[in-house]
């Protein structure tokens, strides 16, 4: 690609929600240091929003919860905003979310009215100017890295947009096959296999599967807390500490069921009933509050089917892009591109 | 998947590597023994060798007390062949070979003690059978391996000469300040950042430990060995926030080092 060089555009952030973070996909191999891998609650849309706009799937973008989000860029941008839905105009104009949009230099964009799920997310073409953790933008406000961004903050980006015109329609209509998340039922199922416990809790199975369980106030990026129905394991000494993935369904000594997320801490005693699939991570994080789930047990090799369909599309969605924005002359990262992040090193 | 463990007879012999699925995209390992230490060894043996092997398709280690959380991705291996691999690598460099670790590393971390840097001094060393001065020489005697990083990368040591084991506390701390050095069992921790512990506090550190505005944002390692001092409150101000660095061989200076007493004063 004749690669355009790189423009210094300043994003005027002038409503911030009621919690807006840079973020990306998390850190890479940083457990073993006692750092857990954070990174979006929901990857699928986080992995989608840089798609869409030509980066790479693990680029800064920013994670956007509740409340009503605004900023005006300085210069052209080219955005796409992903998650639950919600309501999104570029300058007064509504747009869709799941697309790549324009937004005209000086144009005010407004994210508001989030339903169904907790999180947006909003990508840019190109770099953001953030500060980095272990090689990621994503927050660790455990060890004072909160990346949260605030009302009239103003942010940079070089992005290599230049605009893009299409001669009948103020926004383009590109069609692209997105993969887009069904957040409207009112009970949300999700999908878990067996945890090491599962078997010395007789009566789990049923129970999970047979009952509806609410997220309680207190859940986040740590894990969610949910309120329903438990029943403890019989016949286990004390557990010793030990690593905890993420999804495991804890049953501390409480009625109490925490789901674990990725910013859990990484070791833990408590008896894991069951593990959620990891197709079904970024369902779970977008559960806020009061949203109710039940849950369906499935094989290991049907959650690894499962994973494998998911990513097969953000695949297919990968090429369409690069293909169709090499054709049109928009910017998108090569994996060739030197600048790699280091986010992207393979495990 | 091991077969039955002989008792405590045959000890050179490799023991079986317990391998078992943590949901669709990790696996636990562990080692079968009755022996909780050779466990604990085994454990991080694992994780050394995992380290350095680093097996197609592993994303994360997170080590436990006695084992270790593999998080592998699942479209490049399963669980079967990560466990045969695991099994492979350990087969070819032997679970029983633990040195020290090849390029460890030596700290001293400067304490004050204090009573408001030091509330569980008191009951520490009535729970020890030791006076607090003693209880004290035992920490600074001893030198500490670091096991693995907790929390916040916390330094978890093993190996402090404490005649018996330190119980946590009944009810939980919710506020520790940061470079508070806490004791359990016979291990010592040091917290990176202010927050809750149920470890009992003897001390503080006016060192920073981690600071993540430094790359990497802890200069010691698992693996690396530490060795506490306590110095005169009066040192506290001058060091207060430098970051922490190893022993040098002989240049820098992070501590005045006060020969941490008679050594072998084990009460």
């Amino acid at each position: 690609m004749a690669a355009k060089p790189e423009q210094a555009v300043t994003l005027s952030i002038s409503e911030a929600g009621w919690l807006s973070t840079f973020q990306d996909l998390g850190r890479e191999d940083s457990e073993f240091m006692g750092v857990p891998c954070g990174g979006a609650a929901d990857q699928h849309s986080a992995a989608t929003a840089n798609i869409l706009v030509g980066n790479r799937r693990g680029a800064a973008l920013l994670e956007i919860m509740g409340g009503r989000f605004a900023f005006t860029p300085s210069h052209d941008i080219f955005i796409s905003i992903t998650g639950t839905p919600a309501e999104v105009t570029v300058g007064g104009v509504p747009v869709p979310l799941w697309q790549p949009v324009c937004v005209p230099a000086r144009t005010k964009v407004v994210i508001s009215k989030a339903t169904g799920g907790m999180r947006n997310y909003l990508a840019f073409s190109g770099d953001l100017d953030t500060p980095r953790f272990m090689g990621s933008a994503a927050p660790e406000s455990r060890m004072g890295f909160p990346q949260r961004l605030a009302a009239g903050q103003q942010v940079g980006l070089a992005s290599r947009y230049r605009g893009f015109s299409q001669p009948y329609l103020g926004q383009p209509l590109f069609r692209l096959p997105v993969p887009v998340p069904d957040f409207s039922p009112d009970v949300w199922t999700v999908e878990v296999v067996d945890g090491p416990e599962t078997d010395r809790t007789p009566g789990i199975r049923e129970l999970l599967s047979g009952s509806t369980y609410t997220v309680g106030g207190k859940s986040d990026h740590v894990g969610l807390r949910l309120d329903g129905p438990v029943i403890h394991p019989e016949g286990l000494g004390e557990i010793v500490s030990h690593g905890v993935p993420i999804g495991a369904f804890e049953i501390p000594h409480g009625d109490e069921l925490i789901i674990l997320g990725r910013s859990r801490t990484l070791t833990a005693g408590y008896p894991i009933v069951a593990v959620a699939t990891k197709a079904s991570l970024p369902l779970l994080g977008q559960a806020s509050p009061g949203r109710k789930m039940t849950f369906r047990w499935v094989s290991q090799e049907a959650a690894v089917e499962r994973w494998r369909e998911q990513q097969r599309l953000l695949c297919a969605l990968e090429e369409r892009v690069h293909n169709l924005f090499a054709a049109v002359g928009l910017p998108f990262a090569d994996e060739t591109d030197s600048e790699t992040p280091p986010g992207t090193r393979a495990a | 998947m091991t077969t039955q463990t002989p008792p405590a007879a045959n000890l050179s012999r490799a023991p079986g590597i317990e391998a078992n699925p943590f949901g669709d995209s990790a696996l636990m390992l562990g080692i079968a023994d009755d022996d909780p230490e050779v466990r604990r060894a085994g454990a991080r043996r694992l994780r050394d060798i995992l380290l350095e092997v680093r097996p197609y398709g592993v994303l994360n280690l997170v080590a436990g007390a006695e084992s270790l959380l593999v998080e592998f991705d699942c479209l490049a291996v399963s669980h079967g062949q990560l466990a045969q691999t695991i099994r492979l690598a350990v087969a070819g460099l032997g679970l029983e070979a633990t040195g020290p670790v090849p390029g460890a590393k030596d700290f001293v971390i400067p304490m004050v003690v204090s009573e408001e840097f030091a509330p569980d001094l008191p009951g520490v060393a009535e729970e020890l059978g030791l006076s607090q001065e003693a209880t004290l020489e035992a920490l600074a005697s001893s030198v500490l391996t670091i096991n693995l990083l907790a929390a916040a990368m916390a330094p978890m040591m093993a190996g402090v000469r404490f005649p018996g084991q330190v119980s946590r506390c009944a009810e939980p701390r919710t506020d520790v300040a940061a470079g508070s050095v806490m004791v359990a069992g016979t291990s010592a921790i040091i917290q990176p950042f202010p927050g809750p512990t149920g470890w009992k506090v003897i001390g503080r550190t006016p060192l920073t430990v981690c600071d993540i505005r430094e790359d990497p944002a802890t200069s010691y390692r698992p693996g690396d060995r530490v060795r506490f001092t306590v110095i005169p409150e009066s040192q506290w101000a001058e060091l207060e926030g430098q970051f922490l660095r190893p022993a040098p061989a002989a240049d820098q200076q992070p501590a005045p080092q006060q020969e941490g007493g008679t050594h072998g004063s084990e009460a």
